[in-house]
């Protein structure tokens, strides 16, 4: 594993990595988003045959997150959970068993839609549409977000294309920083990128297999 | 056997021929002799010479022998013919003409019409009482399978018919009509003919007591066997020429098989007992002795003449060559009553359309477009159109192929290369349709170079070489889908069914271990992990594998009638009216205000809704034409070899030809002498390769070092070449290469020198190790990826939503480059995933066809050149924009360079 890059703003220090998270270390928050959890058993549920081991992957790799940093808090920026409840977030629900001690607050994204008890039972504090942790602001949508605070957001699944000579052209998740706003990878491996403006960004970091590289 | 001619049934036909003037042909009468006996085969004739009668009429002939006096009056008889075609506009025509003859013979047979388009009403009519004749879409006979209880309609069942077969046998539609035919031949095996049955209903007009099976037939004749045996079951297939109609016709006729082994033995089987791998009661022979070939002698002449650009452009640009000499088409449009102008893709087809109104604005109104995405109402005007002659001309894509013909039609221009000289033919066959009339064709070229086809098409013509169409092998994604198919209705018993399968062409060599893996696949999901999952698709209960969710069998229903497609929008006027369908991949470059031309219209986009753009009227002047994908047909081999002895030939004026028959000037093919000029800068610059030569040159430009290899070869063996031959380089040092190709050559573009010289090219180009570097490229490249999005959509991984209700689908879709990378991670076993390499591996490389070119490499000179600048011949291979990428760096260090190369810059 590549060793976190470290991203000052406004003050403050960041941890990025390539494991597409963020790590606040001033408030000792992870940051991430668009997990989608439990997306394949959505998938094979409804009879397409998607393999789970995208999803048993995802997880794996939050649990090592949460070891390398051993944060205090997990920061989730929406869409944590793809869909309705089914099989695959019980066993999100064992997993969180064993973090018992992590504080976790979403804030709620349009996929979010579990019922309040759901979320209660699995000890997340849910927020909407807004969560102000001075001198940040965290929205699933950037729609929602307000100026005077930078905010950070998740839901468009970012991506950035990079072109070379000889006509090569490849495409990476990215985390974007723009003037006043970041918007985060998604977490979870399985879902797509949309490419970014580049010229707008102050800095953006592409995901290259287990790599960070800044353009 | 009685003679056909003695027949009562052919009698009322011919007497009725005559009544229009007519007389059979002879092929006609033999296919009808065949039927008639109860034989199955293959009618080979091309449009326009009565072959959907040759069918059809034989299957009225014999239902006549059958009952001789009671033919007008018996109604309800259940399905006789099952028409199968390939296309849901044909349809309509094609039934129109049997209800005529229906209507003429006083018959009380109805005509049904099943695809996409029939109602629900028209559906449940057609559950409670079959036509006689159905005419169906290979999808829509599968949609049949999914009925509770569908074997009971194929009782009655006399014929099946595979009209425009050569269309469908080298598809996936061809496999879906292979299945079709094993499931239904399967249930004619396993229960008798219904024959006795349906003779004894009542007399027509009274009530429909149906399988009320005591009274007796009222045709006495019956007691002696008439013409036509009453447990025949027979399958005939329609198709024009293609280079191995004998194994096509085997491909359609291999389930026959089935009914042979059980009918002389045991009469009706159990499920599961029929005996594995039972051939028996099949000719020792060979597959070639089922059924029989009828050929229509009807020799047609054929008149190939080029339209030629009064100066050559050295340098072709592909596409931009052919509008310049739209001018010269306006002579041809008006020597002809009604003329076709076919365009090898839809944004062409849009472009030719605006040009022709702009240079000859006395045309609007009797000019017309015609393509694919267009909406049907106005396709079907035009084609009534077309039948009225109402038109002098239609601007058309490949969707005016097939069909019945349009009497008015006398000369059809082909714009850009067919491709192929069997579509080069079918299209000019469109035109000239009195038995007397010669076809008439013009070749107009879009770039320069294209001449050279012409040439070769000619000469390939002439000396009758045709392209075969490859029935495709063990195709696992249809398989899926058929299995969910049969386990929404009845649901299946996997032994039964499995020996059916086997009895395809397609599936006969697929092994019990794939077998089983189907069946885990459907059941299961494939590799799951063992708790937390809650896949469900087939259930097993008793044996018997079901569907027994509504929602995942309404859900597959829908998904067997999709056409396998880049994600196609529709486009909406803002007031309503529906304009046609669009890429998504085009629509999304677009931003509101955008214009853009579809369907001859020039709109301008306004808000993009669901699945829906809605759009204006526009004037501005500067309107996008959209490209569509797919609209590239890749050359044949046949006229590969041709164009290499044209080139050869090109040469010939300077007497260098190399094949021998040496040209004296005068002989040179017109084309050929046009492009005289352009051959002497390819000369001056590079090399003119003899037909026992390999060229390659390599060019350095602002975009790197280029290779450019000339094996005149045709798209598809380009592509495999091309990743061959980059990957065996990129062995040798770590370099990225992107990739394009058209039918005459390759290019392998770097940022960084190609190590490619004397020393090395014959071993770059050796044979040897082939089928491993073949598999290795293929998975340096992303072609498996492209390959997978068919395989995903058929295979039940991408679902495109209910009608009206995209939004709520939206959370069970994910496009199939995202799925190809997720199953490649995660479940890289996975048999979809699997077929994709195969395809490619089958398809794509065409491993034999690269083989047999590497050996002729091996064999032949190979000719490297440094020139100084872009030669003719591969500047449109340059100008291509269709690339692919292979590479041996790490993916981050290619980041890191192309970024500080950019820096450089």
């Amino acid at each position: 594993m590549q060793a976190p890059l470290r991203h000052q703003l406004q003050g403050q220090t960041l941890w990025l990595s390539a494991q597409r998270s963020l790590f606040w270390e001033e408030e000792k928050a992870l940051v991430v988003s668009d997990l989608h959890f439990g997306k394949t058993g959505h998938f094979r549920k409804a009879g397409i045959a998607v393999p789970q081991g995208v999803y048993k992957e995802d997880l794996q790799r939050l649990v090592n997150l949460l070891h390398y940093f051993g944060p205090s808090q997990l920061i989730v920026v929406g869409d944590f959970f793809h869909s309705h409840a089914n099989v695959e977030l019980d066993w999100f629900r064992r997993w969180r068993n064993e973090f018992s001690s992590l504080a976790i607050t979403l804030v709620k994204g349009n996929h979010d839609i579990l019922k309040d008890d759901w979320y209660r039972a699995a000890a997340i504090e849910v927020v909407h549409p807004t969560l102000v942790a001075k001198p940040f602001l965290f929205a699933h949508d950037r729609c929602d977000t307000a100026p005077g605070l930078y905010s950070f957001c998740g839901h468009i699944h970012p991506g950035v294309s990079i072109h070379g000579l000889g006509k090569q052209s490849l495409r990476f998740p990215c985390f974007y920083f723009g003037p006043d706003h970041c918007i985060l990878p998604a977490f979870s491996k399985f879902t797509g990128a949309v490419s970014m403006d580049k010229g707008q960004a102050d800095a953006i970091y592409a995901i290259v297999e287990n790599e960070l590289i800044k353009l | 056997m009685k003679d056909l001619k003695k027949s009562k049934g052919y009698a009322v036909v011919r007497d009725w021929l005559a009544t229009r003037g007519y007389k059979p042909f002879a092929y006609q009468e033999e296919a009808w002799r065949h039927i008639c006996n109860g034989e199955s085969g293959l009618v080979n004739a091309p449009t326009g010479t009565g072959k959907t009668f040759s069918v059809f009429l034989g299957a009225v002939i014999q239902f006549i022998n059958l009952h001789p006096k009671t033919y007008q009056s018996k109604a309800k008889n259940g399905l006789q013919l099952i028409w199968i075609t390939p296309l849901r506009a044909l349809a309509k025509d094609i039934g129109r003409a049997m209800e005529e003859v229906l209507f003429e013979l006083d018959m009380r047979w109805q005509v049904g019409i099943r695809n996409g388009d029939t109602s629900t009403a028209d559906r449940a009519k057609q559950k409670r009482q079959m036509p006689e004749v159905l005419i169906i879409t290979p999808e829509s006979l599968h949609l049949l399978l999914t009925q509770k209880g569908y074997a009971d309609l194929f009782r009655t069942l006399k014929i099946i018919a595979a009209d425009e077969w050569h269309e469908l046998v080298g598809s996936k539609r061809g496999v879906q009509v292979e299945l079709a035919l094993s499931r239904i031949v399967g249930c004619r095996a396993a229960a008798p003919s219904r024959e006795d049955v349906a003779d004894a209903q009542p007399i027509p007009g009274g009530k429909s007591k149906k399988k009320n099976a005591s009274s007796k037939s009222e045709d006495s004749e019956m007691a002696t066997p008439p013409l036509g045996g009453r447990e025949a079951l027979s399958i005939w297939g329609i198709s024009a020429t293609i280079g191995n109609l004998e194994q096509a016709k085997d491909v359609l006729l291999a389930p026959l098989k089935l009914l042979k082994v059980e009918s002389p033995q045991s009469g009706p089987s159990q499920p599961g007992h029929s005996p594995l791998g039972g051939q028996e009661g099949f000719p020792p022979e060979g597959r070639g002795e089922v059924g029989t070939i009828v050929r229509a002698k009807l020799h047609k002449q054929l008149e190939i003449l080029s339209v030629l650009p009064d100066e050559i452009e050295k340098y072709p640009w592909a596409g931009h060559l052919g509008i310049k000499l739209a001018a010269k088409i306006l002579p041809i449009l008006e020597e002809s009553r009604t003329t076709l102008i076919f365009i090898n893709t839809r944004g062409m087809s849009e472009l030719w359309y605006q040009t022709l109104l702009t240079i000859a604005p006395h045309l609007a109104g009797a000019l017309a477009l015609h393509h694919g995405s267009i909406e049907k109402e106005l396709r079907t005007w035009v084609e009534e159109a077309l039948h009225e002659g109402k038109l002098k001309a239609v601007v058309c894509t490949a969707s005016l192929d097939l069909g019945v013909d349009f009497r008015p039609v006398e000369t059809v221009i082909q714009v850009g290369s067919p491709k192929g000289v069997a579509r080069f033919l079918q299209r000019a066959g469109r035109s000239g349709h009195s038995p007397e009339a010669i076809s008439r064709i013009y070749f107009l070229p879009t770039h320069s170079l294209e001449l050279i086809e012409a040439a070769a098409l000619k000469s390939a013509i002439g000396e009758q070489f045709i392209e075969s169409r490859e029935p495709l092998l063990l195709c696992y994604d249809v398989l899926v889908q058929y299995l969910c198919t049969l386990a929404c209705s009845d649901g299946f018993i996997p032994s039964v069914i499995f020996e059916e399968v086997k009895a395809t062409n397609c599936f006969a060599e697929l092994t019990e271990d794939e077998w089983n893996e189907m069946l885990y696949f459907i059941t299961s999901g494939g590799n799951a992990l063992q708790q937390y999952d809650e896949y469900k698709k087939v259930e097993v209960e008793a044996g018997v594998y079901r569907i027994n969710s509504r929602r995942i069998a309404m859900r597959h229903r829908l998904h067997i009638g999709t056409i396998v497609s880049d994600n196609m929008m529709k486009v909406k006027f803002l007031g309503g009216g529906y304009v046609g369908v669009i890429e998504e991949s085009f629509i999304s470059r677009l931003e509101p205000g955008d214009a853009f031309t579809l369907a001859g219209r020039h709109v301008e986009l306004v808000t993009i809704k669901e699945m829906t753009a809605f759009v204006k009227k526009s004037t501005k002047k500067n309107a996008l034409i959209p490209s569509w994908m797919g609209g590239r047909l890749p050359l044949s081999a046949s006229l590969g070899k041709v164009l290499r002895q044209t080139v050869d030939d090109a040469g010939a004026v300077r007497g260098e030809s190399s094949n021998g028959k040496r040209q004296t000037p005068g002989k040179m093919p017109v084309e050929l002498e046009v492009l005289q000029p352009l051959f002497d800068l390819q000369r001056r610059l590079s090399h003119l390769p003899k037909e026992a030569e390999l060229l390659i040159e390599q060019i350095e430009t602002r975009d790197g070092f280029h290779l450019f290899v000339y094996p005149f070869e045709g798209r598809l063996v380009h592509e495999a070449m091309a990743a061959l031959l980059a990957y065996r380089i990129s062995r040798i040092t770590p370099i990225t290469f992107s990739i394009a190709m058209n039918d005459y050559g390759f290019e392998l573009l770097s940022d960084q020198p190609i190590p490619v010289d004397d020393s090395n090219v014959y071993e770059l180009f050796s044979p040897a190790n082939l089928i491993e570097d073949i598999q290795r490229s293929v998975n340096a490249t992303e072609m498996a990826k492209r390959k997978f999005r068919d395989i995903a959509v058929i295979g039940g991984l991408i679902f495109q939503g209910f009608p009206g209700e995209y939004k709520k689908a939206r959370h069970l879709q994910a496009s199939a480059g995202l799925l190809f990378n997720v199953f490649n991670e995660y479940d890289a076993g996975n048999v979809l995933i699997r077929q994709a390499y195969q395809e490619v591996f089958d398809q794509q490389m065409e491993e034999a066809r690269l083989r047999e070119m590497l050996q002729r490499v091996q064999k032949s000179r190979i000719v490297l050149t440094y020139p100084e600048r872009l030669t003719p011949f591969c500047f449109p291979i340059k100008v291509d924009s269709l690339r692919e990428n292979l590479t041996s760096e790490k993916l981050a260090d290619r980041v890191r360079r192309m970024q500080s190369e950019l820096g450089r810059l």
